[in-house]
C-alpha cells in the first residue's frame, strides 16, 4: 500500500468539504428540530432553538469525539472492527460514570468516565498482546469479556439502588443526546477535547499510515510506536469517557463513521482524521434528528433515545464488515 | 372420560387442602376468622387507618410509610418483589392491591387470602376504593363517613378559592437522569381534579393519564404556575437547585418568567387518600399566595 503525497490544497478541500457538510445539516436539524414554523413569539422560538441547539451541539461534539476514537482505536490495533463500543471502552467509561454519580459526586463523571476508558484500554491491549503483537481475534473478544464484566457490575449496582435510580441508570444507558437540565458547561467541555483530539490525531495520522502497514516497518522508518500508542490510547480514552459523561453510551459510531469514509476517501489517516470529525458529528445529528422527527409519528410513544437508533444500524454493518472487509483483510495477513 | 377423571382430580386436590379457601366474601364481611389486613399500596394503607382499621392491618409494602403508626408493621416488599413466605408467615385473610398485577392477586389467592384490586387513579375511583374497603370490611358505616369527610375538605378549598382568577398550571415531576422528558398529570387524573378543585386550569390537557413530554411540548403549553412535585428528594438541596436552574433555562415560559416555578416536596399531593383535601389545599395556596396572607 503507498499513499500519495498529500498537497495542501488537497488537504483544505477535505476539511472544508466535511466542515461544510456539517455546518449543512447542523443548520438543516436546527431549524426542523425547533419546529421554527409553530410558534406564536419571538421568545418561544427562542426557547425551541436553544432547546434544539442543545441537541445539535451535544450530537456533534460526541458524534466527532466517538468517530475519531474509533478511527484511532481501528489504525492503533490494526483492526478494522475495533470501536469504542465493541472493546468496552464505553462500558468502562459508563460503570465509571455510573460509580462517581452515585457514589462520589456528579461533576466528577468526566474523570471517572476517563479513568473506566483507560482501564479498559489498558485491559484489552494486556489480554490481546503476545509477544509484542496483537492478536485480531483475541483483541476483539477481550473486548466482548470486558462488555459482559461491565454489564454485570452495572446490573450488580442496578440491584442495589432505589428503584427510581434504577430505571435512570437504565434509560441512560440508552444513549440519549437531548435532555431537560441542559449541561452547556459539559458540552463545552466535551468539545474542547474533542477538538484538542483532532488536533493530536492531525499529528499522528502519519504514524497511523506507517503502524498500518506494519510496526516493524513503522519502528524502521523512525516512527516512535510506542510513543504514538500510548498518546493515542490516552487521548482516545479521554474523549470517550467524556462524551460518555455527557449522554451516555452511544454504539457504533465510531465504527460505522470511519468504515463509510475509508470506503470513499481511501486509507490516508491525514485526510482520514479531520474527515471522521466532521463526519462523525454530522452521522450523529441525523441520527438525533431522525429521533425527533419520529415523535408524534409513534404517539402516544415517545421518541426513542438516539443510542438506539445507531445501535439498530451498527449491528448490521458490524455483520456486514464481517462477512466482506475483515475477511479479506485477515485472509491478506 | 378424560375430563371426568381431571374434575375428580381437581375435587381430590380441593378436599386435600387443610384450609379450605372459602374467602370472607362481600356477604360475609369478616366471616368466621378474624379480619387480618396486607396493604400493598401507601394510599389504600392511608385509608384503612383512616377508617378506623387501622389494628386490623397486619403487613404493608415498602412504599406505605403513612401514617406515621404503619411504619411500625412489617414489611412484605411490593407487588414487583413481594416475599412470600413473610405474606403466609403473617396470615393475612384480605389483602388490598394496585390493578394491573394479576399474576400477584392469583399468588394470593392460591394461598387462600381473598384479594381485592383497586384503581384510585381519578377522585371518583379513589371514592370507589374506600367504599369498596368498607364493604369487604363490613364497614360501609366508616367508609360512607370518609368519603363525606374529603368531600367536606374539597368543598372548603373550593370555597376559598372561589372568585379568584383560574391560572394555568402545569404539575410536573422533575427531570429523569438521561432524558429530555418531563412527567406531567394529564386530563382525568385526580391531581387534574385537584388542580381544578384549587381553583386553576390543568395546562396540559392534552392527554390523559400521566404522559411524559418533551421541552417544547411545555413552552407550547406556556402555564402560568408550575408546580415541580420533586418528592423523594427533600434530603438533596443541590438535586433542588439543579431542578431550579434546569426550569430557569425556558425564559419564554410565563411561569418561568414570573418567577412562579414552585418545587413542593410533600409526599401526600400525589397519594390518593384521605388527605385529598390537604393537597388541595395545598396547591391552592401556592397558586393563589394571597390566600396564605387571609389565612388566620
Amino acid at each position: 500500500m503507498t499513499l500519495q503525497p498529500l498537497s495542501a490544497r488537497r488537504y483544505a478541500c477535505t476539511v472544508l468539504f466535511w466542515l461544510a457538510l456539517w455546518l449543512l445539516v447542523a443548520a438543516a436539524a436546527l431549524v426542523l428540530g425547533a419546529r421554527v414554523w409553530v410558534w406564536e413569539s419571538s421568545a418561544q422560538l427562542g426557547d425551541a432553538l436553544r432547546d434544539a441547539l442543545y441537541g445539535v451541539a451535544t450530537a456533534s461534539v460526541v458524534g466527532g469525539a466517538l468517530a475519531l476514537a474509533g478511527l484511532a482505536f481501528q489504525a492503533l490495533l490494526r483492526n478494522p472492527l475495533a470501536s469504542p463500543y465493541i472493546l468496552g471502552v464505553s462500558g468502562g467509561a459508563s460503570l465509571g460514570v455510573i460509580l462517581s454519580s452515585l457514589f462520589v459526586s456528579v461533576l466528577l463523571q468526566p474523570i471517572f468516565g476517563f479513568l473506566g476508558a483507560l482501564v479498559t484500554v489498558g485491559t484489552v491491549y494486556t489480554i490481546a498482546q503476545r509477544r509484542g503483537r496483537l492478536e485480531p481475534y483475541t483483541l476483539l473478544l477481550s473486548g466482548v469479556i470486558l462488555n459482559a464484566f461491565y454489564a454485570a457490575l452495572i446490573m450488580l449496582t442496578m440491584s442495589l439502588v432505589k428503584p427510581e435510580t434504577r430505571g435512570d441508570i437504565a434509560y441512560w444507558m440508552m444513549g440519549n443526546v437531548s435532555r431537560f437540565d441542559l449541561q452547556w458547561g459539559l458540552v463545552g467541555l466535551v468539545a474542547v477535547l474533542a477538538v484538542g483530539a483532532a488536533v493530536v490525531f492531525a499529528f499522528l495520522a502519519k504514524g497511523f499510515n506507517l503502524i498500518a502497514v506494519g510496526e516493524e516497518t513503522a519502528g524502521a522508518l523512525g516512527v516512535r510506536v510506542d510513543r504514538v500508542r500510548h498518546v493515542t490510547f490516552v487521548v482516545a480514552s479521554l474523549v470517550t469517557g467524556a462524551a460518555v459523561a455527557l449522554t451516555g453510551p452511544i454504539g457504533f459510531v465510531g465504527l460505522i463513521v470511519p468504515h463509510l469514509l475509508r470506503m470513499l476517501l481511501g486509507p490516508d489517516h491525514r485526510r482520514l482524521v479531520p474527515a471522521s470529525f466532521f463526519f462523525g458529528a454530522t452521522f450523529l445529528v441525523l441520527a438525533n434528528l431522525a429521533t425527533g422527527l419520529l415523535e408524534g409519528a409513534v404517539a402516544p410513544f415517545p421518541p426513542p433515545p438516539v443510542g438506539v437508533l445507531t445501535a439498530m444500524c451498527g449491528g448490521p454493518f458490524f455483520v456486514y464488515l464481517l462477512r466482506t472487509r475483515w475477511r479479506r483483510t485477515a485472509e491478506v495477513q | 372420560m378424560r375430563v371426568a377423571g381431571l374434575a375428580l382430580l381437581g375435587l381430590a386436590l380441593g378436599c386435600s387442602e387443610p384450609e379450605p379457601a372459602s374467602p370472607a366474601g362481600p356477604g360475609t364481611p369478616g366471616g368466621e376468622r378474624p379480619l387480618r389486613i396486607l396493604s400493598l399500596t401507601p394510599n389504600i394503607t392511608e385509608i384503612l387507618f383512616a377508617m378506623g382499621l387501622g389494628d386490623k392491618v397486619v403487613g404493608r409494602s415498602t412504599c406505605c410509610n403513612e401514617p406515621p403508626e404503619a411504619r411500625a408493621l412489617p414489611v412484605v416488599g411490593d407487588t414487583l418483589h413481594m416475599n412470600l413466605n413473610q405474606v403466609i408467615a403473617l396470615k393475612p385473610t384480605l389483602a388490598f392491591m394496585i390493578t394491573g398485577r394479576e399474576e400477584v392477586a392469583r399468588g394470593l389467592e392460591s394461598r387462600g387470602v381473598r384479594t381485592v384490586m383497586l384503581e384510585s387513579d381519578t377522585l371518583p375511583e379513589m371514592f370507589d376504593s374506600i367504599r369498596i374497603i368498607g364493604r369487604e370490611t363490613g364497614r360501609e358505616d366508616a367508609a360512607g363517613s370518609l368519603v363525606a369527610r374529603i368531600e367536606t375538605d374539597l368543598a372548603a378549598v373550593r370555597r376559598r378559592v372561589a372568585g379568584l382568577a383560574r391560572r394555568r398550571v402545569l404539575f410536573a415531576f422533575p427531570m429523569t437522569v438521561g432524558s429530555a422528558r418531563i412527567m406531567v398529570a394529564g386530563r382525568g387524573t385526580f391531581v387534574d381534579a385537584l388542580l381544578e378543585v384549587a381553583g386553576a386550569e390543568n395546562a396540559y390537557p392534552d392527554r390523559a393519564n400521566w404522559p411524559t413530554v418533551s421541552p417544547q411540548k411545555v413552552i407550547a403549553a406556556a402555564p402560568d404556575v408550575i408546580l415541580v412535585h420533586a418528592v423523594g428528594d427533600e434530603g438533596a438541596p443541590d438535586r433542588l437547585e439543579a431542578i431550579r436552574r434546569a426550569w430557569a433555562e425556558w425564559t419564554s415560559i410565563p411561569a418561568v418568567a414570573a418567577g412562579r416555578v414552585h418545587i413542593l416536596t410533600e409526599p401526600y399531593l400525589t397519594i390518593p387518600g384521605p388527605r385529598v383535601g390537604l393537597a388541595a389545599e395545598r396547591l391552592a395556596e401556592t397558586i393563589h399566595p394571597q390566600l396564605q396572607e387571609r389565612s388566620p
